[in-house]
């Protein structure tokens, strides 16, 4: 298997400090309880491996404050893609001395309580104090009980704590058990007590050097002679299971339900994921979800707007006239006014994301999906990140870390950006607000509704497309599965949901109050300068502006493609952030109108026309290619920042920008010569 | 027999697992061990993944793979 390290595995640990890591199996609720902790609020989702990064925070208790580091999601130390990668590297480096945590928090389910001791058996090995928390007692079975305090005594951990990270009880035992488990000395064991002694005997001669606990060194030494075919394999596995399922058979006391009994939610998938329902459904789920982005967003965008413009007549009536009041109102309330607008519609999509992943359905989607993604050169796993990316590509691509085949993984990212993001919905938006009429089709669907799905159905059907041309000739095959866990469906926990969306709309404003206002102060010099010396000639003073000379001379080069030399500055400033086109646009207009308050940019746009012949300056048909060149452009930096982090080159970001400015150009061409040619204006 | 000559709905018992070291491995680590009972749950269409439950989780296996895993007969 072949990773390319993109963060450093240091956790930034000093010698000697104490600090406290989390680990345990996917979905086990690893996160939560971080977050319960910490008291920070990190996303926690249903979804198998959604801790594709360490993530740090502190915990206050009455004998001080503690670091913890949550770690992914792992089944065991043998690492299959590259999120659990992270963690067994982190490991061996622990194992080797350098900076281990002073207590391990090995969070398990108490529901699965063989398969989640298996790993919490591994980091025994460690022979750092470790603490279990035994979490989601709450969904036992009834008359199922386990003793928590024998169980510790018998597996040999400091302590195992009841508690349920839903309900947020026992929370405070387990941080008082922490604190104890540092204090309190164990008598470290030098081998694993599943190994028996002639086991022992002859792993002690090819025994590893450079680990600090004799145990992992001989754990470690059974693994590579596993490896090497010295050993017959599985045996780790085998001798593991059998000490774990001896004790457990002391500890616990089964209900009469058998293990393989039918849960609640395997009755819920018997609709959700039947074999030709299923994907019905979830085709169904998508179009919902982006009816509704139109359709509900309608009332708060209206209410933004009017009070956009109140405020701008508010500073046009309270300040004195001159140069200060025209960079507030034509260039940032103007610019960074045309972008707010959007927020609702940006809040409403990721909180059908955050939905969809909190209950679990989403690894369903990977599940049905799984079969046909293959066929394109991608996997099941391919889906979540997919889907991520409508609403942004930089955690769509964070998130390939789960897919185990480095191929598929790379292929995922080169595609990924195809996907639209919602920062090309303000441009989709203002577009087909403005040029594509609100008209009912087939009886049912609304024409404005039915062209933005368009623009996510070419941008996510050309992407699948080029993943299985890119899958022909990207890096070398190699050996992929799809073993994952299907999590049982679970109500999403509204404050979790709320604060993820939250968390989207501030990045959102944020990034509109940093880059756009920039670039709307600058774009406003730049269309405002120079002045026309004689204000009666009939130049056109924006045109006359450095802006307007730049977007001239770009004309040439986008003529083909219907857009005119005020959209050619849209494209250049796009480059920051596909959303800046809107603000450039509003702020082109502003400073041409020069009037009392912020204009209405579509219908700026609407009653544009050209200065000499008369005709309107955009059309349905130059809106269609526009929109059509923003599915494919490659224009946001940070995207092509996170690919060359994430592939460790620059070769795949600079492949990226080639390919999508290609497909951008042609496919804006093809659709406005086309359409001429078809009798469109 | 393997696992695909399951049906959704029956149950088998482990008898080996054929797969190369690493998907082994893996199965292994998920509690995947020679003499333990499996339920086929459900098959996606067109020889998809399929799921089954095994201890207390279910898992998505895809199909190749599935056919790795031995049943007594």
């Amino acid at each position: 298997m072949k990773h390319h390290f993109a963060s450093s595995s240091n956790t930034g640990s000093r010698d000697g400090e104490h600090w406290v890591a989390i680990v345990g199996n996917p979905n086990c609720g690893k996160t939560a309880i971080f977050n319960l902790l910490t008291g920070l609020n990190q996303k926690v989702s249903n979804y198998p491996g959604i801790t594709v990064e360490k993530k740090e925070g502190f915990a206050r208790t009455d004998d001080g404050d503690f670091r913890l580091l949550d770690l992914p999601g792992t089944y065991s130390l043998s690492a299959e893609s590259f999120d659990e990668e992270i963690v067994s590297e982190q490991i061996d480096q622990w194992a080797k001395g350098m900076a281990p945590p002073s207590v391990i928090i090995s969070v398990v389910d108490a529901t699965n309580l063989g398969r989640n001791l298996y790993l919490t058996s591994q980091l025994q090995d460690l022979n750092i104090p470790i603490v279990i928390a035994l979490n989601m007692v709450d969904q036992l079975e009834d008359h199922t009980q386990i003793d928590a305090d024998k169980l510790a005594s018998k597996m040999g951990v400091a302590a195992v704590i009841p508690l349920s990270a839903k309900l947020n009880e026992g929370l405070d035992n387990l941080k008082n058990a922490v604190v104890n488990a540092r204090k309190g000395k164990q008598s470290p064991l030098d081998s694993p007590p599943w190994m028996d002694s002639e086991m022992v005997s002859d792993l002690k001669s090819t025994e590893q050097n450079g680990y600090v606990s004799a145990r992992f060194g001989l754990a470690q030494s059974m693994r590579n002679k596993i490896q090497s075919g010295t050993m017959e394999r599985d045996q780790e596995a085998i001798l593991r299971y059998r000490w774990i399922d001896d004790i457990l058979s002391q500890v616990t006391h089964r209900g009469a339900e058998t293990p393989l009994a039918s849960s609640r939610s395997e009755q819920w998938d018997k609709i959700l994921t039947h074999q030709w329902g299923g994907p019905l459904i979830f085709v169904g789920i998508l179009y919902f979800i982006f009816q509704s982005i139109f359709t509900w967003a309608t009332v708060p965008m209206d209410m933004i707007q009017l009070g956009m413009d109140n405020f701008s007549t508010f500073v046009v009536n309270n300040m004195p006239e001159g140069m200060l009041r025209d960079i507030l109102v034509e260039g940032i309330i103007g610019g960074v006014g045309a972008i707010v607008i959007f927020l609702p519609q940006i809040l409403i999509l990721s909180f059908f994301l955050t939905l969809l992943e909190d209950t679990g359905y989403m690894a369903r989607v990977a599940f049905m999906l799984d079969k046909g993604m293959t066929k394109m050169g991608l996997h099941g796993k391919s889906v979540l990140p997919l889907m991520s990316g409508y609403a942004c590509a930089i955690p769509g691509i964070m998130s390939t870390r789960t897919i185990d085949s480095w191929k598929e993984r790379l292929v995922t990212i080169l595609i990924l950006p195809l996907m639209s993001c919602s920062a090309r919905l303000p441009v989709y938006t203002l577009l087909i607000g403005a040029f594509i009429p609100s008209v009912t089709v087939g009886g049912y669907f609304n024409l404005q509704g039915l062209t933005l799905v368009l623009m996510y159905f070419l941008g996510t059907a050309v992407a699948l497309i080029l993943a299985k041309v890119f899958s022909k000739w990207v890096g070398e095959k190699s050996s992929s599965s799809f073993i994952m866990e299907l999590p049982p469906y679970r109500a999403p926990i509204p404050k979790s949901v709320l604060r993820h969306v939250f968390i989207r709309g501030k990045l959102f404003l944020v990034n509109a109050g940093k880059v756009i206002m920039a670039i709307s102060i600058v774009l406003w010099f730049l269309a405002s300068f120079p002045k026309v010396d004689n204000p009666n000639s009939d130049v056109n003073p924006i045109q006359h502006s450095y802006a307007g000379q730049i977007g001239h001379a770009m004309e040439p080069v986008i003529r083909p493609l219907g857009f005119d030399w005020k959209i050619g500055i849209g494209l250049l400033t796009s480059f920051a952030a596909r959303e800046v086109m809107v603000s450039t646009m509003a702020t082109i207009y502003n400073v041409e109108d020069a009037g009392e308050e912020a204009v209405n940019l579509r219908e700026a746009m609407q009653t544009d026309v050209h200065p000499e012949t008369g005709a309107p300056t955009y059309t349905p048909l130059v809106a269609l290619a526009l929109m059509v060149f923003y599915v494919f452009a490659a224009q946001c930096m940070a995207t092509f920042a996170i690919v060359r982090q994430e592939t460790n080159s620059w070769k795949w970001p600079m492949f990226m920008v080639v390919y999508m400015t290609a497909l951008a150009y042609f496919g804006a061409m093809a659709v406005y010569q086309g359409g001429k040619l078809l009798g469109f204006s | 027999m393997t696992l695909t000559d399951l049906s959704p709905g029956e149950t088998g018992i482990i008898l080996n697992i054929e797969a190369d070291t690493t998907l082994s491995n893996r199965l292994r680590e998920l509690g995947l061990l020679d003499g333990i009972a499996v339920r086929m749950v459900k098959m996606a269409p067109l020889k998809g993944p399929v799921e089954i439950k095994v201890h207390h989780s279910y898992l998505s296996i895809r199909w190749d793979d599935a056919q790795t895993i031995r049943l007594q007969s």
